[in-house]
């Protein structure tokens, strides 16, 4: 029994790499698209519980991504993940309903703890 | 005080001519009085002379009507011996001396071409002899001759003597040769006392003139010109010192009021000159201040831009080395050398991450979100994060704030950055141990009101060759690993964001002193 489905959308492999070594032996589900429109189609065909979704990506950026899981899948968590965090671009995405930010690079204990304090808030 | 004596000066002109006229004149003058005086005399000495050609004539009546030829002789004689008396003769009709004063002259004839002769005979006819006299030069003086005829009267025709028949008219003349000598002595006499008069009266004259003229004209001319050169050569403050109530006072007057008046229009002149040379100072300086901030800030986008670009870029591999080194850490018993190994990597990834954040302050200096702050309250959120910290423990804080310090338009983020930075470096300064004080006032400077804030160390200060470079990005003298060269870089962006300034007070060994300085936002009350 899984803690939860996480889909990670990161354009880079080492991310998706460093997400999985990091959250599978914590016992969560993941799975991984290179894309915006890659993930949002995984999202089309199950249901996650979190999306830790780069901020900028080719084709569609995270801000695009947020707003349209929030629009389709409302009940679905998003963390935005970013390698140039501006008050502006988080105040943006907390603003369209993001659960939080994590900044780059992040440490394994890091992105735990943040992704625990979303399942910790679901939970309740 | 120089004054020129020569003819070519005014008062030479003056006294040479007015010297000349006197002289000239006083000789004319002279001249005729004396010329006047001369014929007086001589008019006097003729009539005394006809007087004495009378009293012979007179004298010598008896005898001659007697026809006693050695009584006249005698009394011709006599007479002839009297002072000034030269000569007495008495002619007969043919020319013949009759009686003299000198015995020896008696009986000689004299031609009648003789000048005596001709003064009544002409070289025909009979004579017509009428009184005369005539002035001839003597030996040493002058000598008057009397000529003076003796008629044929009544009582001669009838003379027991029968000598004289009645029709002659003329019997002979009597001359008489008196000596000027007198008169001569006289008039050379007078002549040198008036040659004298002259000269003393124009010496006299030319020396008074000459020191009225000297007082009255040369000396304040002298006055004047010597006040013109020194004007000319640019003393404007000389002061002509005459006081008289004539032209050359109300000419000195004139030139005094004329220097001041060209004092004040050069002063003028000159603070207008400095006044456009400072403000074509002040405006240079600002368009280079304006250069410099527009290149500074094009330097700062740029690498704000490019920061942006090599963050997204290396943030992703760094998240891959700090994740995998803390996968790898797991596996190694702590204390371990693998241990520390994985622990070097995990430390230098962080360290790139940290330049990444530096440099990535950049991109956020020019997007700021401004709004009314208080300075004081972002200073205190500063120095709670950092009073906690290990590094400042042996520090001492000060902290002056004044309580009615204007706000400023800032983003308090940015400033929340500034100001960490500057307490951070201070500390750096000042080696764990030593004072820092904060400081905060209302300042005014040319009419603008300004926020600053002084951050003051007792560290150990900066030295004249780094402080040109300290706010360019990457400059740092702390140790490898410790400061990326990008914090000072980063405020003096954002202070100039917020359009203030930056200035630095230090002594090595002494300390530093950071004072930044923002624009006041003006309240209404």
């Amino acid at each position: 029994m899984s803690k939860g489905k996480i889909l990670v959308i990161d354009d880079e492999d080492i991310v998706r790499l460093s997400c999985s070594r990091t959250l599978v032996p914590e016992g969560y589900e993941l799975k991984m698209a290179k894309n915006g429109p890659e993930g949002l189609k995984l999202l089309e065909e199950e249901s996650f519980d979190l999306v830790l979704t780069d901020l900028k990506m080719p084709n569609m950026d995270g801000i695009e991504v947020l707003a349209n899981i929030k629009g389709k899948w409302p009940a679905t968590d998003v963390v935005i993940v970013t390698g140039y965090q501006t008050v502006e671009t988080a105040v943006k995405a907390i603003k369209l309903g993001a659960f939080d930010y994590i900044e780059k690079p992040f440490t394994p204990d890091t992105l735990i703890a943040t992704v625990s304090n979303v399942f910790k808030i679901r939970n309740k | 005080m120089r004054v020129k004596k020569s003819f070519h000066s005014l008062t030479g002109k003056l006294i040479l001519t007015i010297g000349t006229l006197m002289v000239v004149g006083s000789l004319l003058f002279w001249f005729f009085l004396f010329k006047h005086q001369e014929k007086e005399l001589l008019a006097s000495s003729v009539k005394y002379g006809y007087s004495f050609v009378d009293y012979i004539r007179n004298s010598t009546r008896y005898g001659m009507l007697t026809n006693q030829d050695l009584l006249i002789q005698q009394t011709v004689e006599a007479v002839g011996v009297a002072e000034g008396v030269q000569n007495v003769q008495i002619f007969n009709c043919t020319g013949k001396i009759a009686y003299s004063s000198d015995k020896k002259m008696v009986g000689t004839v004299i031609d009648k071409n003789a000048p005596v002769c001709l003064k009544c005979h002409d070289s025909s006819g009979p004579a017509k002899v009428t009184p005369s006299w005539k002035v001839t030069k003597g030996e040493h003086y002058r000598v008057l001759s009397i000529v003076q005829p003796i008629y044929n009267e009544f009582s001669c025709s009838t003379a027991a003597c029968h000598v004289h028949p009645k029709n002659k008219r003329m019997l002979g003349l009597v001359q008489a040769d008196l000596s000027l000598e007198l008169l001569d002595k006289s008039i050379m006499q007078q002549g040198i006392a008036i040659t004298a008069y002259v000269l003393a009266f124009s010496v006299v004259i030319s020396a008074t003139l000459c020191i009225i003229l000297w007082n009255l004209v040369s000396t304040p001319l002298t006055l004047l010109s010597q006040g013109m050169r020194k004007v000319a050569s640019g003393d404007l403050d000389h002061h002509i010192e005459i006081h008289r109530r004539d032209e050359i006072g109300e000419l000195a007057e004139t030139f005094n009021a004329m220097n001041a008046e060209l004092k004040k229009a050069k002063n003028e002149l000159m603070n207008w000159g400095n006044k456009l040379e400072r403000k074509v100072q002040e405006k240079t300086d600002a368009i280079h201040r304006a250069q410099q901030q527009l290149v500074h800030s094009e330097k700062l986008a740029s690498l704000g831009r490019m920061a942006a670009g090599v963050a997204h870029e290396i943030n992703s591999p760094l998240t891959g080395i700090v994740t995998f080194g803390h996968l790898l850490l797991k596996k190694f018993p702590k204390g371990s050398e693998e241990y520390e190994d994985v622990e070097v990597i995990i430390d230098q990834a962080n360290r790139c991450s940290n330049i990444i954040k530096g440099l990535l302050g950049f991109a956020r200096a020019n997007t700021a979100e401004k709004s009314p702050t208080n300075i004081n309250d972002v200073l205190g959120s500063s120095l709670n994060i950092v009073r906690n910290k290990a590094d400042f423990f042996n520090i001492t804080l000060v902290t002056n704030f004044d309580p009615s310090l204007a706000r400023i338009k800032a983003d308090a983020p940015q400033l929340q950055q500034v100001f960490l930075n500057m307490i951070v470096n201070a500390a750096d300064a000042c080696e764990g141990k030593g004072t820092i004080t904060i400081t905060t006032k209302n300042v005014k400077e040319h009419d603008h009101d300004f926020v600053e804030i002084e951050f003051k160390d007792t560290g150990y200060g900066i030295k004249d060759e780094d402080l040109e470079k300290i706010f360019e990005p990457f400059f740092t003298t702390k140790p490898v690993g410790k400061g990326t060269g990008l914090g000072l870089a980063v405020t003096h962006g954002i202070i100039q964001e917020h359009g203030g300034k930056i200035t630095i007070n230090t002594k090595v060994g002494e300390g530093t002193s950071f004072i930044i300085r923002l624009p006041a936002l003006k309240e209404t009350s």
